[in-house]
C-alpha cells in the first residue's frame, strides 16, 4: 500500500489486555498497526517517552502519536499527559486521549493541559472500529507530524 | 417626673417655718411674762417669809425666755430682772437706787443670768438645728420613697445590694421576675437568693465594676418557683463621697425566651451544617461511584460486544440461524445496558450538576424542544395545541431536557393514536407558583401506578410496546425538585395522560400570561 511506508509510529498506553487487543485487531483491519508499541501503564509510557529502562535503547524519534487511556496503574493518564506537555522535547507530540470515561471533569482536565483530541470508546463495536480507523489514519497518516517524529 | 418631687419638697417648707417663727411680740411677750410670774412668785413667797427664792425665779424666767424667746427678750427679761430685783429685794427696799454692797449681788446675777442665757440658747441652737435635719431627712425620705416607687412602675428588675451582697432595695419588677417580694429579699445576699451563675468568675466582674463602674452580661439565675431564668443584667456602682463603693445597682430583664430562641437557631444550624456535611460526603461518593460506573462498567461491556462482534463476523458463515441469532441478541443486550448505563450516568449529573439559573422564555424553549423532536413525529398527524407561556427562572439546558422528555413522552405513547393531539399550556395554580402541563390523549396509564412512574427505570409499558429506559420522568422529576417545584400525573387507562410540573414564579417579574 502506498500509505504504508509514510505511516508513522502509534504509541497505545492501554493497561487492560482485551482492549489492546481489541484496538490492534480494529487497527489492523485497517493496515494500521504496523508500528504500535504498547506500554500498559503510565509508568511504562512515560519510560518510553523518555527512553529509560526496557526502551534505553529505542530509536530517537518520538511518536506520530499517544493514544493516552486514563485510568492507569501507578501513573495515571492525566499525569502522563502533564509529564508529555510539561517537556520540551515532548509537548508538541500529539496525543489523544482515548477512555470509557465520559466524565465533564476528565475531558476539562485533559484539554487544560493540551490534549489534541478526546475520543469515548464506543460501546458498539462497529463505532469503536470506525472511531479507531479515523483516529489512525488521521494521527498516522493525514496529519503531518511535528519535527522530531520520523515517518517511515 | 423630678418636677412634681420638687414641688412636694416646696410645700413641706412653710409647714416647718411656722414651729420656729413667733411674731416678735410674742417673743418679747413671753419674756415679760415669765418675767412677771417670777416676780410675783418671788413676792409672794416673800410674804410668807420664804427669803432668796427670788434670785433662782429670776433665773428660771430668763432661762425660759432665752429658750422660747431668743435673744432679743433674754435682754429685756434680764434688764427687768435686775431692775425689779433691785427694787424689791435690795436695801434700800423700794427704790431703784444702787448701794455699794448691792454691786456684787448684781454681776453674780448677770453673770448668772448672761450664763443661763447662753447656755439655753446654745441648746436652743442645736435643738433647732437637729430638728431641721430631722426634718431634712424626713424631706429626703419622702423623696426617696417617691422615686423608689415610680421604679416599681418599670418592668425591669430593679435590685441594689451593699458591697456585702445584702439586697437593700428590690422593685416591684424583681418581685415579678425571681419570685420573692421586697421583704423577703431585702437583707438577703442577692447572689446565694438567686443563685447566680456569672458568666465570667465573679472577681473579674468586681474588678471591672471597681474600675469602670460599669459592668454589663447575661446571668442565670434560679425564681422562688425554682425555674432557671436568663436576665441582661447591667451594673452600676455607686460611692460615697470619699469614692468609697457603697451599693451596686442591677438593672435587669427577663431574656430566657430569647435566650432559647437563640439556642434552638444555634441547634438547627449544627445540625444543619451537621447535615451538609454529610450531605456532601454521600455527593462525593456518589460521584465517586458514578466515575467508576463510568470507567469500570463500560469497558467488560464494551469488551462483550467486541468480541460478539468478532465472532459473529468470523463464524457466522458457518453457523446455523439460530447460532447468529444467539450473537443478535448478545449485541442487542450489550447496546441497551450501554444505553442504561449511559442513561444513569446523565441522571446523577444532573443531580450533581450546579444549575445556572436565569429568567428562561419558556415559549422559546418549547419550540426549541419541539425541533429537536421533530424526527420522531415524522410522518405523524399530530396535532398541537402550544398555549401562551410564561417565562420562567431557571437552568435553561435543564428546563429544556424536561420539556424534551415530556414531549417525545407525549409522541410516543399517542403512537398507536390515528389522531394524535398534544397540548402545552400553562394551568391555573395559585399566586406562588406557576404550573405548565403537557397532555396528551395517548394510552394513558392506571392512576394505581401513578407512584411509579416518576421513579428510576419504572415502566409501566412494555419494552415491546414502548421502547424507553424509564429514566425521561425521573429526569424530569430531578430537575423540577433541584428547581424547587413539584411534578405529578394525571392519566386514564386509554384515555390520554397530563404531565404538570410546578415552580415558584420568578421573583421581581409580573408574569403576564
Amino acid at each position: 500500500m502506498e500509505t504504508m511506508n509514510k505511516l508513522g509510529r502509534i504509541l497505545l498506553v492501554e493497561d487492560d489486555p482485551k482492549d489492546v487487543e481489541l484496538t490492534l485487531t480494529a487497527l489492523e483491519e485497517y493496515n494500521l498497526a504496523n508500528e504500535v508499541i504498547v506500554a500498559r501503564d503510565g509508568e511504562e509510557a512515560l519510560e518510553y517517552l523518555y527512553a529509560r529502562g526496557k526502551f534505553k535503547t529505542r530509536s530517537s524519534d518520538n511518536p506520530a502519536v499517544v493514544l493516552l487511556d486514563l485510568k492507569l496503574p501507578k501513573v495515571d493518564g492525566l499525569e502522563v499527559l502533564k509529564q508529555i506537555k510539561s517537556e520540551e522535547k515532548l509537548r508538541m507530540m500529539p496525543v489523544v486521549v482515548l477512555t470509557s470515561s465520559k466524565e465533564e471533569k476528565d475531558m476539562v482536565a485533559s484539554y487544560k493541559l493540551g490534549v489534541s483530541a478526546y475520543v469515548v470508546k464506543p460501546v458498539d463495536f462497529h463505532e469503536f472500529v470506525n472511531a479507531i480507523k479515523e483516529l489512525g489514519v488521521f494521527w498516522a497518516v493525514i496529519n503531518e507530524p511535528p519535527p522530531g517524529s520520523v515517518r517511515k | 417626673m423630678a418636677q412634681s418631687c420638687r414641688s412636694e419638697v416646696a410645700m413641706a417648707q412653710p409647714k416647718l417655718q411656722l414651729q420656729f417663727a413667733h411674731s416678735a411680740v410674742l417673743r418679747y411677750g413671753l419674756g415679760v411674762v415669765s418675767f412677771g410670774v417670777a416676780l410675783g412668785l418671788a413676792l409672794l413667797a416673800q410674804r410668807y417669809g420664804f427669803h432668796n427664792v427670788e434670785v433662782p425665779l429670776l433665773l428660771f424666767a430668763v432661762a425660759v425666755t432665752a429658750w422660747y424667746g431668743g435673744p432679743g427678750p433674754t435682754a429685756l427679761t434680764v434688764v427687768l430682772s435686775i431692775a425689779f430685783f433691785d427694787y424689791f429685794f435690795t436695801e434700800p427696799r423700794y427704790s431703784f437706787y444702787v448701794t455699794r454692797s448691792d454691786i456684787p449681788y448684781l454681776v453674780v446675777f448677770i453673770s448668772f443670768a448672761l450664763l443661763v442665757a447662753w447656755f439655753s440658747a446654745v441648746r436652743r441652737r442645736g435643738e433647732g438645728e437637729l430638728r431641721q435635719a430631722r426634718d431634712n431627712l424626713q424631706i429626703e425620705v419622702a423623696e426617696r420613697t417617691q422615686q423608689a416607687s415610680l421604679l416599681n412602675l418599670t418592668h425591669d428588675s430593679i435590685f441594689v445590694r451593699n458591697m456585702d451582697f445584702a439586697i437593700t432595695y428590690w422593685n416591684l419588677g424583681a418581685q415579678e421576675l425571681y419570685g420573692w417580694a421586697a421583704e423577703d429579699a431585702i437583707g438577703k445576699h442577692s447572689n446565694e437568693l438567686l443563685q447566680t451563675v456569672f458568666p465570667a468568675p465573679l472577681e473579674e466582674v468586681h474588678a471591672e465594676l471597681l474600675r469602670t463602674g460599669r459592668w454589663a452580661g447575661e446571668l442565670k439565675r434560679t425564681t422562688a418557683q425554682g425555674t432557671t431564668v436568663v436576665v441582661a443584667a447591667r451594673y452600676a456602682l455607686r460611692r460615697d463621697e470619699q469614692a468609697q463603693p457603697v451599693a451596686i445597682l442591677e438593672t435587669s430583664n427577663d431574656i430566657t425566651q430569647r435566650k432559647r430562641r437563640e439556642e434552638e437557631i444555634q441547634r438547627l444550624n449544627q445540625e444543619l451544617a451537621k447535615r451538609s456535611m454529610e450531605l456532601e460526603a454521600i455527593n462525593k461518593e456518589l460521584e465517586a461511584f458514578a466515575y467508576s460506573i463510568s470507567h469500570d462498567l463500560r469497558a467488560p461491556l464494551r469488551h462483550m460486544a467486541g468480541y460478539t462482534e468478532l465472532l459473529q463476523k468470523r463464524a457466522s458463515s458457518v453457523l446455523d440461524d439460530k447460532s447468529n441469532h444467539y450473537i443478535l441478541m448478545m449485541l442487542d443486550s450489550a447496546k441497551r445496558m450501554g444505553n442504561l448505563i449511559d442513561d444513569l450516568l446523565a441522571f446523577s449529573r444532573i443531580g450533581r450538576a450546579e444549575t445556572q439559573k436565569t429568567l428562561v422564555s419558556l415559549e422559546q424553549l418549547v419550540r426549541e424542544a419541539l425541533t429537536e423532536v421533530r424526527q420522531d413525529a415524522e410522518g405523524r398527524n399530530i396535532t398541537w395545541k402550544v398555549g401562551s407561556l410564561p417565562d420562567f427562572y431557571g437552568d435553561r439546558s435543564m428546563l429544556r431536557l424536561v420539556l424534551v422528555n415530556l414531549i417525545s413522552n407525549a409522541i410516543k405513547f399517542t403512537r398507536t393514536r390515528p389522531q394524535p393531539e398534544i397540548e402545552i399550556g400553562c394551568a391555573d395554580g395559585n399566586t406562588d407558583d406557576l404550573v405548565i402541563f403537557v397532555r396528551d390523549n395517548g394510552v394513558g396509564f392506571d392512576m394505581r401506578y401513578a407512584n411509579k412512574l416518576f421513579g428510576v427505570f419504572q415502566r409501566l409499558h412494555q419494552g415491546s410496546e414502548f421502547e424507553g429506559t424509564g429514566i425521561g420522568l425521573a429526569t424530569v422529576q430531578r430537575i423540577i425538585h433541584r428547581h424547587g417545584g413539584k411534578v405529578w400525573a394525571e392519566g386514564v387507562v386509554d384515555g390520554g395522560a397530563t404531565f404538570y410540573l410546578s415552580a415558584p414564579k420568578p421573583q421581581g417579574h409580573l408574569w403576564k400570561p
